[in-house]
C-alpha cells in the first residue's frame, strides 16, 4: 500500500499520499487553490504564484507555492487567510495587466476577488507560465521549446526562433496554452479592457452561496475537479 | 565559418556536456560570435538538447548569436560609469554610428554594446574598445577614437 502522511489544510485532516504536492492534495480533496500554471501530469515550476499558501514552520507562517511544496508529517497548510488572499489578489491583478485578452486568465483572477486592476494593460501573447514549455520537454521529451533570454526579454521560443524538424507536431503546446482559451464575450478591444460582467457575476454567486465554486469554467482546460464535483 | 575548429574545441573538452559555456566561449573567441551550425553541432555531440545550447547562448550578454563589426565599442553602464555620464557616451556612439547598442554599423565595421558593468569602476566612465580600457572617456576623447579607428 502506498504510504500517506498526515497533514493539515485549512484544519481539514488529511492523510495524503506521499511524494504530491500539496496543490495536487487539497484539489484531490476539495479544497480549491486558484492556479494556472499547474496542470496534472505535468512537472510544477510555481511560475504564476498564484497557488501561494501559508506553510507553517515552527509557528511561523511562511507563504509559498503550493504546487511545489510537497507533502511532509505533520504539515500545517492554509490555503486562504487574508494575507493570502490580498497576495493572491495582487498577483491576479498583474496577469490580468499583462494578459487582460484571455479567458482563463480573466477567470481565474475574477476567483481571487479581482473586480479592477490598477495597473497598467500590456496586451501581452503570453504570461510566461510555460506550460508549453514544460509538457514539450518533460512529458513528450520532445525539447523543442523552451524559455529564451532572460528578465524582460524573457520568452517561449524555438531554437533559433524557428520550428524545428524534431517537434512532433503533437500540438499539446497550443493545447495547454492559458491564451488560446476563448476571450469573453464582450468589448475586449485594444484599451477597452476589463473583467467582463459574465465574469463577475459569477462571482457574486459564489459570495452569496456558501461553499459553491466559480464556475470558472477551469474544468475545461485546466483539469479543475471542483468543477466535476460540482457538476 | 570553418567546422574543424568548432571539432577542436569540442574534442579539446572531450565533449563534456559540463563545459558548455566553456566550449561555446571558445567557439565565439574563434568566430567571433556563435553561428547557427556551431551551436547546431555542439548540441549534438555534447548530446545537449539544442533548445538547451540555444538558451544559455541567448542568456549570457557576452554570447552574441549574429557577427560583430571589426571593432567592437563595449560601453560600461555599471552604477558608477552611469553616475559619471555613461549614457552621454551612448548618445555620441548612436549619433556619430547611426545605431543602437547592440547593432553593427552597415559596412560591419562598428559593434555597439552597453553593458552593466566591466570591473573597472575607479576609471570610469569606460568604454571598451576590441578588448582595450579606455577609462575617463568623455563624448569629445570618444569621437576621436572612433575616428581614429575609421582612419585605420
Amino acid at each position: 500500500m502506498e504510504k500517506r502522511v498526515n497533514i493539515t489544510i485549512d484544519g481539514v485532516h488529511i492523510r495524503a499520499p506521499e511524494h504530491t504536492s500539496v496543490l495536487d492534495t487539497a484539489i484531490e480533496f476539495g479544497i480549491c487553490i486558484p492556479h494556472l500554471c499547474h496542470y496534472p501530469g505535468v512537472p510544477d515550476i510555481g511560475a504564476c504564484r498564484l497557488c501561494i499558501v501559508e506553510n507553517v514552520v515552527r509557528g511561523k507562517p511562511r507563504v509559498t507555492t503550493s504546487c511545489t511544496l510537497k507533502v511532509r508529517e505533520g504539515m500545517e497548510i492554509h490555503t486562504n487567510t487574508d494575507r493570502i488572499q490580498q497576495l493572491r489578489k495582487n498577483v491576479a491583478e498583474m496577469l490580468v495587466a499583462e494578459a487582460p485578452n484571455s479567458k482563463a486568465v480573466q477567470d481565474v483572477a475574477v476567483r481571487c476577488g479581482v473586480t479592477d486592476v490598477p495597473y497598467k494593460f500590456h496586451n501581452e501573447e503570453c504570461v510566461l507560465c510555460g506550460r508549453c514549455v514544460r509538457v514539450c520537454n518533460d512529458v513528450w521529451q520532445a525539447k523543442a521549446l523552451g524559455f529564451v533570454g532572460r528578465g524582460r526579454d524573457r520568452h517561449v521560443a524555438f531554437p533559433f526562433e524557428k520550428k524545428p524538424d524534431f517537434c512532433k507536431h503533437c500540438e499539446s503546446c497550443v493545447d495547454l496554452c492559458p491564451m488560446n482559451r476563448t476571450p469573453c464575450p464582450g468589448p475586449m478591444k485594444k484599451g477597452e479592457e476589463f473583467v467582463c460582467g459574465q465574469c463577475e457575476s459569477q462571482l457574486s454567486m459564489a459570495e452569496d452561496v456558501d461553499d459553491s465554486c466559480v464556475w470558472c469554467r477551469l474544468g475545461d482546460g485546466f483539469g479543475c475537479t471542483r468543477k466535476v464535483q460540482a457538476q | 565559418m570553418c567546422p574543424e575548429s568548432v571539432e577542436q574545441v569540442l574534442t579539446r573538452y572531450n565533449d563534456s556536456r559540463r563545459c558548455l559555456v566553456e566550449v561555446l566561449q571558445d567557439i565565439q573567441d574563434r568566430e567571433g560570435y556563435l553561428p547557427e551550425e556551431a551551436i547546431r553541432r555542439v548540441a549534438e555531440r555534447l548530446d545537449v538538447p539544442l533548445i538547451e545550447v540555444y538558451r544559455v547562448a541567448n542568456f549570457y550578454k557576452s554570447f552574441t548569436l549574429r557577427p560583430r563589426g571589426k571593432h567592437v565599442l563595449t560601453v560600461c553602464k555599471g552604477t558608477a560609469c552611469h553616475v559619471r555620464g555613461a549614457d552621454r557616451l551612448l548618445d555620441e556612439l548612436r549619433g556619430q554610428l547611426q545605431i543602437e547598442s547592440g547593432e553593427t554599423t552597415e559596412d560591419g565595421q562598428f559593434t555597439v554594446e552597453a553593458v552593466n558593468c566591466v570591473g573597472a569602476c575607479a576609471l570610469g566612465p569606460v568604454v571598451v574598445v576590441d578588448g582595450e580600457y579606455h577609462g575617463h572617456m568623455t563624448p569629445h576623447k570618444l569621437r576621436g577614437l572612433v575616428a581614429s579607428l575609421q582612419e585605420s
